[in-house]
């Protein structure tokens, strides 16, 4: 028998790789928000050098946010979710790895790419690393607690507005970890305590938020 | 016969649910008050009434999908919430069908097949053919007929053995040819030992299923 | 008999008396009131005490004085969090309907206190650090907290359903408050430009006791002010809830006759 959070994982793959735009996306929209403070700032490149690190981070989550909506839309609009509920397979594991997948194609794409836009802000190559390693490690936490959001809203007609207040605080642990590693290694400090802390709350969101997701679609989805 | 695609299906576990006074509230509004009844093998169980008067409601309670007010649902003497062995043995067929759109239909019933996976694999290109579907295998479900969506949706009854199927308005949308399918499979399973619970609003008196039949009438709340 | 097992009979009776909304409301009718005058009492001499009888600190003078307010709210609105996401964790375990009426209920009291707890910060703020806002690290924890506090508000008043929007909010409350501390410690990493804590710290409070006392009197005055207004807001949203039943109906049109 094959492992629930498998076949979960590959039916979001096989899902997202039929509808790529719901990849493309996010990218696109983490582009765009993280090249529009260069518009809206003095023209310096100091400046930029010292804001590009926080101002990715903004965008990354803001585009993790934008695609929590569709999460479970569908599955809950064609039924497949409500079949979900009601089989004999763990539905948080299921959950598990749905919530992997959304981050293989939203966080995953925008850390891969985040090298490039740091270039554009000017950010020293050993800072490029630093930045990576973190969005590496938060990004995930970022599906996986947004998850809890998008399970609670999905029956709403309009969710989106309620899972940018539900979820932008919780978020804030995530983004002070993660751009603070930036200003500190500007300074030459070690960053390894904001990676272990960043680690830390990845290890909880692995463990803890499936209960959450399946518990929030029990309680909505009625 | 579903014994052809399945060879186990002579050891289906005897249905045998029981709803015990069974309340139900929507917002203010009281749907139905102390409903109960027994399904067991071979029997088919009519829900009918006027609309809004708690039909799905109803059948979603007796899934496990939705919490009674008050009452209780038990399924061979235990209670159905987080019982494993019943979600195993209860197929729902809802107005969402459950299928992907992404997928074609030969897929989304791969995809239910690994999710219930059984030891004894169907063969879904038979299952397909038996539901008069061969054609639109590779076919993507959003661009089935509704009809076609309706039988795509109740194969998947048929890749694993259910011993309770709850069917929601199992005959809408559906053409004669289809209908007829559809209560050929449903007679089966009950001979088989199966029990069926269904909404339909009009009278099953000239359906075959109408020897197996009882009828739980909700009045209108 | 065992005294001790009177006591737990006593109070598990009272549990399952306060779990049912009518014998709430009967109960309540009495509690109330009597929540509302200690309130009143002991904020009135917590007030005294703290604008005449406690001297003024040698560095801040008399503005430190709102203190007697500031960190008796902030306490709070830290307190209702807790209470909050208990009650809901109770209401989604054992499936009790009082329980989620305390989390709903408590959600805008608590908010209350948060943005009295920032109102009266950045007032002190003012002569202290010469701004009303610093992004120090416990006025921050605060303002997310008013967030959090308003992110359950906001999803109770999205659905519906009642009974839908009772548990989602109670289970966001329970998810919030496994984060809270993780946003607590965050922002304290992150910045902290706000004095230590003084009264909660080993070998006992740094502070003279007649600054104490005023500032425990007032802590459990606004502790009564919090039963009281839950309260309150409870036996509204009890009637409300239970609208269409027989002791409602009798109330109203006793009320009303």
């Amino acid at each position: 028998m094959k492992n629930t959070l498998v076949l979960y994982f590959q039916r979001e793959w096989q899902l997202m790789f039929r509808n790529t735009s719901s990849m493309i996306q996010p990218l696109v929209f983490f582009i765009i928000i993280a090249l529009l403070f260069p518009f809206s700032l003095p023209a310096e490149g100091a400046l930029l050098q010292k804001i590009g690190g926080g101002v990715i981070w903004v965008s990354a989550v803001l585009a993790t946010m934008l695609s929590l909506e569709s999460m479970f839309h569908s599955d809950y609009q064609d039924g497949t979710l409500e079949q979900m509920l009601i089989h004999p397979r763990s539905l948080p594991l299921a959950m598990l790895g749905k919530a992997l997948a959304h981050w293989t194609s939203t966080g995953l794409v925008l850390t891969a790419f985040s090298p490039i836009l740091c270039i554009t802000f000017n950010i020293p190559n050993e800072q490029i690393w630093v930045l990576f390693s973190g969005l590496m490690l938060g990004t995930p936490s970022l599906s996986l607690i947004g998850a809890i959001g998008a399970a609670l809203t999905v029956t709403l007609r309009r969710g989106g507005v309620l899972i940018a207040i539900v979820i932008l605080p919780l978020y804030i642990p995530i983004l002070i970890f993660g751009a603070g590693m930036l200003s500190q290694s500007a300074q030459g400090l070690e960053v390894a305590s904001q990676l272990y802390a960043l680690a830390a709350i990845l290890m909880l969101s692995l463990t803890l938020t499936p209960f959450a997701i399946a518990g929030a679609l029990r309680v909505t989805i009625n | 016969m579903p014994n052809s695609l399945a060879p186990n299906s002579k050891q289906i576990s005897a249905a045998q649910l029981s709803a015990i006074k069974l309340c139900c509230q929507r917002g203010d509004n009281q749907l139905f008050d102390s409903v109960s009844f027994d399904v067991s093998a071979g029997q088919c169980l009519h829900v009918t009434g006027p609309n809004g008067c708690g039909k799905t409601s109803l059948l979603r309670i007796l899934c496990g999908l939705n919490q009674p007010e008050s009452g209780k649902v038990l399924w061979q003497g235990d209670e159905i919430s987080g019982n494993n062995t019943f979600f195993a043995n209860c197929a729902y067929i809802a107005h969402k069908e459950g299928l992907k759109n992404e997928l074609t239909a030969i897929e989304n019933l791969r995809y239910y097949q690994q999710l219930d996976s059984r030891r004894d694999e169907v063969v879904l290109d038979r299952l397909l053919a038996k539901m008069g579907l061969l054609q639109c295998a590779d076919l993507l479900a959003q661009n089935l007929s509704f009809g076609q969506r309706r039988r795509l949706s109740f194969a998947r009854l048929l890749i694993a053995e259910f011993p309770l199927w709850i069917l929601d308005e199992p005959f809408t949308g559906i053409d004669s040819s289809g209908r007829a399918l559809i209560e050929s499979l449903c007679v089966a399973h009950l001979e088989n030992g199966g029990g069926i619970i269904m909404t339909h609003h009009q009278s099953l008196n000239d359906s075959p299923l109408n020897r197996y039949r009882s009828e739980l009438a909700l009045a209108k709340a | 008999m065992n005294p001790l097992k009177s006591i737990w009979n006593f109070l598990s009776s009272t549990y399952h008396r306060l779990g049912s909304p009518r014998e709430f409301y009967t109960i309540s009718q009495y509690t109330t009131p009597v929540f509302g005058f200690l309130f009143l009492a002991l904020s009135l001499f917590g007030t005294y005490f703290g604008l005449f009888v406690a001297p003024a600190d040698y560095q801040q003078g008399d503005s430190f004085r709102i203190l007697f307010v500031h960190v008796p709210v902030a306490w709070m609105s830290l307190f209702v969090y807790v209470v909050m996401a208990t009650a809901g964790a109770i209401g989604l375990i054992w499936r009790m309907k009082m329980a989620f009426v305390v989390t709903i209920c408590s959600a805008p009291i608590g908010a209350a206190f948060t943005a009295l707890a920032l109102l009266t910060g950045s007032i002190w703020g003012k002569p202290i650090w010469g701004t009303y806002w610093v992004w120090d690290a416990r006025l921050t924890s605060e303002l997310i907290l008013l967030f959090l506090y308003f992110g359950i508000m906001a999803v109770y008043y999205a659905f519906e359903e009642r009974k839908t929007a009772e548990k989602a909010t109670a289970l966001l409350a329970v998810v919030g408050v496994v984060i809270v501390p993780i946003i607590h410690y965050s922002v304290e990493w992150w910045s902290s430009l706000h004095q230590g804590p003084t009264v909660f710290v080993e070998g006992g409070p740094k502070m003279p006791p007649e600054m104490l006392l005023p500032l425990a009197f007032m802590a459990v005055g606004f502790m009564f002010f919090y039963g009281y207004a839950l309260f309150l807001s409870m036996q509204a949203k009890v009637l409300d809830n239970e609208r269409k039943s027989r002791w409602v109906k009798e109330i109203v049109s006793d009320k009303t006759r």
